[in-house]
């Protein structure tokens, strides 16, 4: 009995200097030079029909209005500076949003595929989150599976009437429980399990990382309520000239 | 073979420890001070960058050297690589580019959530039967297992992951993102994507700017005194920020405009012509890691 509460205190001890040595937990940005070459081309081919699709809208969408140039950058700039700030935390630690579910919600999702990887790629150099050899990677779980799912969430619900909140909230917070899950899925086929393979890897990834993704998704839903809340309250003419 | 490289690395830390020893005494430059609040901004690296005294390097030749040195780490597969581009690429960084030591090693403790998260996942694993070299039961239901060859992965990972790192360092430290759009349009990115970057990079600083004012009101105001008040201060300063600028983006249109703009953005760009000893000095490096890898 002794030795096991020993070993339980010994267990806590280590999950506690975890944290205490937790100074930036960011949105889940596979680091630089953590996935093998291989696996970096990899991703960096399967994003590249999205990036292209981005590219062609973001021509069709000047072609028609030059003036919307200055409103991409500017909500570029948003989300970037929203990633940027420290959101409130319970525990002390700073964490940060990913915005790219908010951007989805209002942009749809080809334009955040775009101003996502060049987002990503100012992260990379201006706040060290991420890396550019593992663009790919972050660019499919970041910048176009949750922003994907945040955008079907949310026009389903939309659809079957549901409570706007709700529907903003479960869009954001699936968004990113899902870019979460995916990126566990980047890195289990990088470093599958020598028992069980990818599953038990994934696994392992899932449960490590839910730690801090699980309560940071949650309060990255209320954040967006309460963003979009307030464009409702103050700007509805420039939500409309978005479609949202 | 292994003790000959671990006398190679030491002699390299030493002699690069000395020459910044050196250099520290003879110039004593430093750079606080000068409106800038230790980790208080968000983009110190900007900062760093602009400072650097490698900024006067050609900024298409940092690029090139830094990609090749993180390509070399990730390929090469080898802890000897990996820490000498540690040591390379963090010698450049402070003793060249004269970034401060505190400084430089804050910005690699950065990605070091991930690192410890991502390598704990690699290192153990869980199995029904007690197997690795190292194993734990759990209420007897199924066991945590480690085994030495999983730890030498996680460990020789965490040092490739370093040393990629550093590479990409030894270029954001010491080049301003301005430049490194430059090499972007060099290599013929799309003109929507280049000009887009141009644009957001301006006005993250003027978003920066209206979100501090904001905040310090909001704050001044008790917006940030408990954990419910804080989230909702934090969505209402995001959602107005939103609102202000996107007022703004016709204005911005409209001096674009009013200044002949038709879809291209010129900016200065200065000439920095490369020097014969950095090229030397480069290739020597990437030969000396080729060295490391066939040697080890």
């Amino acid at each position: 009995m002794l030795k096991k509460k020993e070993k339980l205190s010994i267990l806590a001890a280590a999950l506690l200097m975890i944290f205490a040595v937790a100074p930036v937990s960011n949105a889940m940005h596979v680091m630089e030079g953590f996935l093998p070459v291989s696996h970096c081309i990899l991703w960096i081919v399967i994003c590249i029909p999205f990036l292209v699709i981005g590219v062609l809208n973001i021509k069709k969408l000047l072609d028609n209005n030059r003036k919307t140039l200055t409103i991409l950058a500017l909500t570029g700039a948003f989300v970037f500076v929203l990633s940027s700030l420290k959101i409130p935390s319970v525990t002390g630690s700073c964490s940060h949003m990913t915005g790219t579910g908010l951007g989805a919600m209002l942009f749809g999702p080809c334009i955040t595929s775009i101003l996502g990887i060049i987002v990503l790629v100012f992260q990379a150099i201006l706040l060290a989150h991420g890396g550019l050899t593992t663009l790919g990677a972050n660019c499919f779980s970041m910048a176009i599976a949750g922003p994907i799912l945040s955008y079907l969430i949310y026009k389903a619900l939309k659809k079957a009437n549901v409570n706007k909140k709700v529907t903003v909230f479960l869009a954001a917070c699936l968004g990113d429980l899902f870019t979460y899950c995916v990126t566990s899925f980047e890195l289990a086929i990088a470093y599958p399990s020598e028992v069980g393979g990818i599953g038990a890897s994934m696994v392992k990834f899932l449960g490590v990382f839910a730690t801090t993704q699980v309560p940071l998704a949650i309060i990255e839903g209320v954040l967006t309520v309460i963003i979009v809340i307030g464009l409702e309250t103050y700007a509805k003419d420039e939500l409309k000239s978005l479609n949202f | 073979m292994n003790q000959i490289m671990i006398g190679l690395l030491l002699v390299m830390a030493a002699g690069m420890f000395a020459h910044g020893l050196w250099k520290s005494r003879k110039h004593h430059h430093h750079y606080q001070g000068i409106g800038h609040k230790h980790g208080g901004s968000v983009l110190s690296v900007d900062y760093y960058a602009y400072a650097s005294h490698m900024r006067k390097w050609n900024a298409t030749f940092k690029v090139i050297f830094s990609m090749i040195c993180l390509l070399l780490c990730l390929i090469f597969n080898n802890i000897y690589v990996s820490l000498a581009v540690i040591l390379i690429m963090g010698y450049m960084a402070v003793v060249i580019g004269g970034l401060e030591f505190d400084h430089y090693i804050s910005m690699m403790m950065i990605p070091i959530v991930f690192l410890l998260f991502g390598s704990a996942a690699i290192a153990v694993g869980f199995s029904w039967d007690p197997i690795g070299e190292y194993n734990l039961s759990v209420f007897g239901l199924f066991y945590i297992y480690c085994s030495k060859a999983s730890l030498w992965k996680a460990a020789g990972l965490i040092f490739k992951a370093l040393g990629a790192v550093s590479a990409l360092y030894m270029m954001t430290l010491t080049t301003p993102l301005s430049e490194l759009i430059v090499v972007l349009r060099k290599a013929h990115l799309p003109k929507v994507i280049i000009e887009l970057m141009n644009m957001i990079y301006r006005y993250i600083f003027i978003m920066l700017d209206t979100h501090s004012r904001m905040k310090n009101s909001a704050e001044s105001r008790l917006g940030y005194v408990d954990f419910r008040t804080s989230c909702y201060s934090f969505g209402q300063v995001a959602s107005n920020l939103l609102i202000v600028s996107l007022k703004r983006g016709t204005d911005y249109y409209n001096a674009l405009e009013s200044r002949c703009y038709n879809g291209d953005l010129m900016f200065l760009e200065e000439e920095k012509p490369m020097k014969k000893t950095q090229v030397v000095g480069a290739a020597a490096v990437v030969a000396l890691l080729i060295v490391i890898k066939l040697g080890a």
